[in-house]
């Protein structure tokens, strides 16, 4: 069977992560098309302020109070979103899947220093870590992906420490080590595409968090300055609530559809790749 | 006595993640590009000279970092934790102002949830059982709101409940001007607190629903059930005395590590209903780039959630005396 | 038909005794509530003359005279006042038995040591004035004398527009004016005494038992409440816990919704004396805002219909110039700046200037709300001429301590043109008063001898013709430099609640007084 054809058997059978994929794949598109579709700006005052939704052809979502259009503001704003959770998502993967890895394969003092470490860093309240952190640090893109990973790590970091614990027991770990592969060589070629399953799916929910909390800094006003983010447009809509309801709908709808989407998308891989188990690598 | 053991290792666990919090908020200031006097002496206090330069005294600049954290230390333990030069007025009388309306909002929310999700949970729980439609239902509506941002919600509901219906106030603890006193004052504060405990409660009621309904389910499979369901124990007793006591436990056991997420999503609820709690307090320290306070709030908010979850814990001790000291559960 | 006429006037004098006694007499008792929007950033109106400071320390401080609605001088502190013929010499009779808030007596002294000290050393202004044209000012008995160089047609302006209230001498001579403790806890002899203010909450006033006038005020008190947000705002009005809603402290979106609700009122009257303008402060020390050609561009490329339209939601109209169109010192004829994009960027190319590596910074003083779209608004706008703003928001004391020290590029403001433009508009413009006390003067250093000998003539001129020749040629000359451009001229609806009497009386009124004001029903 091709691989093709598998992946559509798999999609068959889990048809909430298949829409959630196509749903993602179609923001990402028109994320990375903005500029084409609805012209170099988002901050450009193009039309009547306060434009209702659906009343022209050329502003299907309407406009804000200085007349910029909130469909553009909308792929712009994803963009934001899309690339603060990938960067973010990649770089506590990192830090995460490092820290675990060798916490759970040494065991011992470094396992437990490193997991003191990481529960200090979970129990705090995230939130105001981040914006403490992105406010001494000025608001940017890089200061925002920073203290988005400073509070994921750790979840990752513990997961990816309990497979290894399991993990090393193993068989085929074993028997690595025994014909002379180093510490190293083990965790890679041996542990870590076992884990792989488990890190994929919190690498899923990182990434939904990392979406949500790049939109809560951005609301609170701590976002990057230049950049348009569905999370500013929540909050540029505060003042005008009432005669503008529609300006806070989409941006929270377009942040509510996309980490819903990331959610059963994830969800959706848990299942898929539950299935298959963990083979061993040979 | 093992318990008094047990409490005492997570007392001295909590005092070491309380230092933590000092040491990384001390770290934070000096993290900063820039002089530190002048980020401590925010917005407001940077055009004083004066007043810098008494700073730059009082944090000791000059001396080596270990000593400046001696001095950082020593002063928040006597609960010195600086000064608002924007509201002229030592942080910790505004956060000790601003505390009791975020516990209140908290506590309310935290019961809205708890009971809301679990009983909602039991509902799903009892229609999987059977099959039934409800718990689609519920299910769905769980997912839904884990993805919805907490700020989006509020915002809607202000817009349905407050401006179209008019039937809850959108803004403030209190009715603004209006000096009321004993039980109006009472439905006053609840007619406020309502939509701001309520959204907040709305995060946590998705994972309250899913837990409770995913641990029922588990122990309606379990040996003891059946054994009781034998013994011929009527139905509903089962499910109080036994099923709900061992189905709760991880209940209780996430709500306290839910905490820190719980005070995170209370900060966003106070901006959005301009509650006057100390979520509120570090949005305008925020705008005003006062940053005594806002590392105040911080170390403060810290500090109660480091409480409450040495709280939770000891709580699922005697819940069920076979949990260790841990809490080590992926 | 004489004795017809006259039994009608008889009879028409009867009838208006009766009405008067018919008319229910206030009722006492109450507290007004208000908003301090935004929250003053110093609360005694001798040393800041923010709006917010005016607006709470005009009940506690109060001046000589006053300006009713026909802009008429009308006595305050001073009971009477005479004019020598040749107009330079004005005599104040000063009301008897009043007394400071802390029991002192009010006497010719105190308004001595104000006009004679506190204001010469507090307000370059104002000092200016004093050396220009002031002689002697010398206390007679109960009256104050003030002995003038050359007639001043603007003195009683200058005392009467609410902005230079006497100071109780026995508390601040000798000391370090602008330090002094008295500062932040104001004596007065106003209505209101002052008791608290607790910052971020609440500043709230108590009625004055001694109060000069009998049986005045009727209030029991005022709180001042700051509340920054808007939505709060027009909410806690539309309760009715905020009595009074004055130009500024609704968001302008909210204006039309509030003056329909039941028991609510709009009223533009109160501000005759004052004629408002909104303009962007162009600093000119800075490149390439120092090239006249880009001031032009800049306001070529500003859509001010727009702006009035859709950020003021249409309270108020374009500026014309300098000067407040309407007012006998604007010229109808004066060339305008149309929006036009095309010319302004002729205008850059014109000017040689590089724009690209240009960041100019943008001081906004308040946090959500028209102004601060304004500075949004205005960043898109110049973006076409390849301008970057950098918007930079901070609270009203910031905002006032940057634009006083020249720490801007770009600064909206806006000014009451208190009658004469000598008095107020005068002041953003001089080269005499490039200072860094306050925001509202010379902030941007435009410097033009042609212009400052003009301001000279017109304050000396001697007929109106004159003086108007004069002023047409000042504001064409402004109309060209553009240190500041003209935006809007601002219109204040002030929305009150029924319950409110009495309280529109005066040209200046929102910084008056109160002591007249009651609440029907007492609550």
């Amino acid at each position: 069977m091709t691989p093709f054809k598998s992946a559509l058997r798999i999609a068959g059978r889990h048809p909430a992560a298949a829409i959630a994929a196509l749903f993602l794949l179609g923001l990402t598109l028109l994320a990375l098309l903005a500029p084409w579709l609805r012209g170099d700006s988002p901050w450009a005052m193009v039309a009547a302020p306060l434009l209702p939704p659906f009343s022209q052809w050329a502003h299907p979502l309407g406009t804000d109070m200085l007349g910029r259009d909130l469909f553009t503001g909308l792929l712009y704003g994803a963009r934001s979103s899309l690339l603060v959770g990938a960067l973010s998502t990649f770089l506590t993967l990192l830090i995460g899947v490092g820290v675990g890895a060798v916490a759970g394969y040494n065991g011992g003092w470094i396992d437990a220093l490193l997991m003191r470490i990481a529960e200090f860093f979970l129990i705090l309240p995230a939130l105001f870590l981040a914006v403490i952190l992105v406010s001494v640090l000025e608001p940017s893109t890089s200061s925002v992906v920073l203290a988005i990973t400073l509070v994921a790590w750790p979840s990752v970091a513990r997961l990816v420490r309990s497979e290894f614990l399991t993990l090393r027991q193993r068989e085929f770990v074993l028997a690595a080590r025994v014909s002379g592969q180093s510490a190293a060589q083990i965790i890679l070629r041996q542990i870590l595409p076992n884990a792989l399953t488990p890190v994929l799916v919190v690498a899923g929910f990182v990434m939904a968090t990392a979406i949500l909390t790049e939109a809560a800094l951005s609301f609170l006003g701590l976002g990057d300055p230049d950049g348009m983010s569905w999370g500013y447009m929540i909050n540029a809509s505060r003042n005008l609530l009432r005669d503008a309801w529609w300006m806070s709908l989409w941006p929270g709808l377009a942040i509510l559809l996309t980490v819903l989407a990331v959610n059963l998308l994830t969800e959706g891989l848990r299942s898929a790749l539950g299935r298959q188990g963990g083979r061993h690598a040979d | 006595m093992k318990g008094l053991w047990f409490l005492g290792n997570r007392l001295a666990q909590a005092l070491l993640t309380v230092l933590g919090v000092l040491v990384l908020s001390f770290l934070l200031v000096r993290l900063a590009p820039g002089d530190p006097a002048l980020l401590m002496a925010g917005e407001a206090g940077s055009d004083d000279p004066h007043y810098i330069e008494q700073l730059r005294v009082q944090m000791g600049l000059d001396r080596p970092l270990a000593s400046q954290l001696l001095t950082y230390v020593g002063k928040v333990i006597r609960l010195d934790l600086g000064y608002s030069y924007r509201n002229q007025s030592d942080v910790w009388i505004l956060i000790a102002e601003r505390l009791p309306a975020t516990l209140l909002l908290l506590g309310s929310a935290f019961l809205l949830s708890s009971l809301i999700g679990v009983g909602l949970g039991i509902l799903a729980a009892l229609s999987a059982r059977r099959r039934g439609w409800l718990d689609k239902l519920i299910s769905t509506l769980a997912t839904l709101l884990y993805a919805a941002p907490s700020f989006w919600l509020a915002l809607l509901l202000i817009i349905l409940f407050s401006l179209q219906l008019g039937w809850l106030p959108a803004f403030g603890m209190e009715t603004v001007a209006a000096s009321l006193s004993g039980w109006d004052r009472v439905v006053d504060l609840a007619r406020h607190l309502l939509l701001p405990a309520f959204t907040l409660a709305c995060l946590f009621l998705a994972l309250y629903i899913q837990l409770t309904r995913s641990s029922l389910l588990e122990v309606f499979r379990q040996e003891f059930v059946r054994t009781a369901q034998a013994k011929g124990l009527a139905p509903r007793r089962i499910l109080f005395a036994h099923v709900l006591r061992n189905g709760l436990l991880p209940v209780v056991t996430f709500a306290g590590l839910q905490l820190g997420q719980l005070a995170s999503a209370s900060l966003l609820v106070e901006v959005v209903f301009a509650w006057p709690g100390i979520g509120r307090l570090l949005y305008d320290a925020l705008s005003h780039r006062d940053y005594p306070l806002l590392l105040g709030v911080f170390l403060v908010i810290s500090v109660l959630v480091v409480l409450l979850n040495l709280l939770t814990d000891s709580l699922c001790q005697w819940l069920d005396p076979r949990i260790q000291a841990g809490g080590g559960q992926a | 038909m004489r004795k017809l006429l006259l039994a009608l006037a008889a009879l028409g004098s009867v009838g208006a005794a009766l009405t008067g006694y018919a008319e229910p007499s206030p009722s006492r008792g109450g507290t007004l509530n208000l908003v301090a929007q935004p929250e003053p950033p110093a609360i005694s109106h001798a040393l800041v003359s923010h709006v917010s400071t005016q607006y709470v320390s005009g009940k506690i401080l109060q001046s000589l005279l006053t300006f009713s609605t026909d802009l008429e001088a009308q006595p305050v502190l001073a009971s009477r006042w005479d004019v020598s013929e040749d107009g330079k010499s004005y005599r104040f009779t000063l009301q008897p038995d009043v007394l400071w808030h802390d029991g002192k007596a009010f006497s010719a002294e105190d308004v001595v040591f104000t006009f004679g000290e506190f204001y010469p050393e507090i307000d370059a202004r104002y000092a200016s004035i004093r050396d220009d044209y002031f002689e002697s000012i010398s206390a007679d008995g109960d009256a104050v004398v003030f002995q003038l160089k050359k007639p001043f047609a603007p003195l009683l302006s200058l005392l009467g527009s609410g902005l230079r209230p006497v100071v109780p001498r026995h508390l601040y001579e000798g000391s370090d004016l602008r330090n002094n403790p008295v500062n932040l806890k104001p004596v007065g002899t106003g209505p209101f005494v002052f008791d608290e203010w607790k910052r971020g909450a609440w500043i709230k006033l108590k009625r004055n038992p001694n109060y000069w006038k009998p049986d005045l005020p009727y209030l029991d008190g005022i709180v001042f409440h700051v509340i920054p947000d808007a939505a709060s705002r027009a909410a806690a009005y539309e309760r009715g816990d905020i009595h009074v809603l004055r130009g500024g402290d609704a968001d302008y979106a909210d204006v039309k919704r509030l003056a329909a609700l039941d028991g609510s009122h709009l009223s533009d009257k109160g501000y005759e004396l004052y004629a408002g303008q909104a303009f962007l402060q162009v600093n000119t020390r800075n490149p390439p805002l120092d090239n006249v050609l880009v001031r032009q561009a800049i306001q070529h490329a500003l859509n001010r219909q727009f702006i009035v339209d859709h950020i003021f939601f249409g309270n108020g109209k374009v500026a014309r110039g300098a000067f407040v169109s309407g007012t006998p010192y604007h010229d109808p004829q004066l060339p305008q700046y149309d929006f036009d994009l095309e010319r302004a960027r002729q205008l850059i190319r014109e000017s040689g200037v590089d724009t690209s590596k240009v960041t100019l910074r943008l001081l906004n003083g308040e946090r959500g709300g028209a102004w601060e779209r304004l500075a949004e608004y205005t960043r898109q706008a110049l973006q076409p001429l390849g301008l970057r703003v950098q918007v930079v928001t901070s609270d009203s004391a910031t905002w006032y301590q940057r634009a006083s020290n020249w720490d801007f590029d770009l600064t909206y403001n806006f000014n009451f043109q208190v009658g004469d433009p000598y008095l107020s508009t005068a002041y953003f413009y001089r080269s005499e008063y490039i200072l860094k006390t306050s925001p509202f003067a010379n902030i941007v250093g435009y410097r033009n001898p042609e212009a400052d000998a003009l301001w000279r003539q017109v304050a000396d001129a001697g007929n109106e013709t004159e003086r108007r020749q004069l002023y047409s040629e000042l504001e064409h000359l402004l109309n060209h430099d553009l240190p500041l451009i003209p935006i809007f001229e601002i219109s204040f609806p002030t929305l009150y609640r029924d319950k409110v009497r009495n309280l529109l009386q005066t040209a200046t009124s929102l910084n008056e007084s109160y002591d007249s004001v009651y609440l029907e029903g007492g609550q």
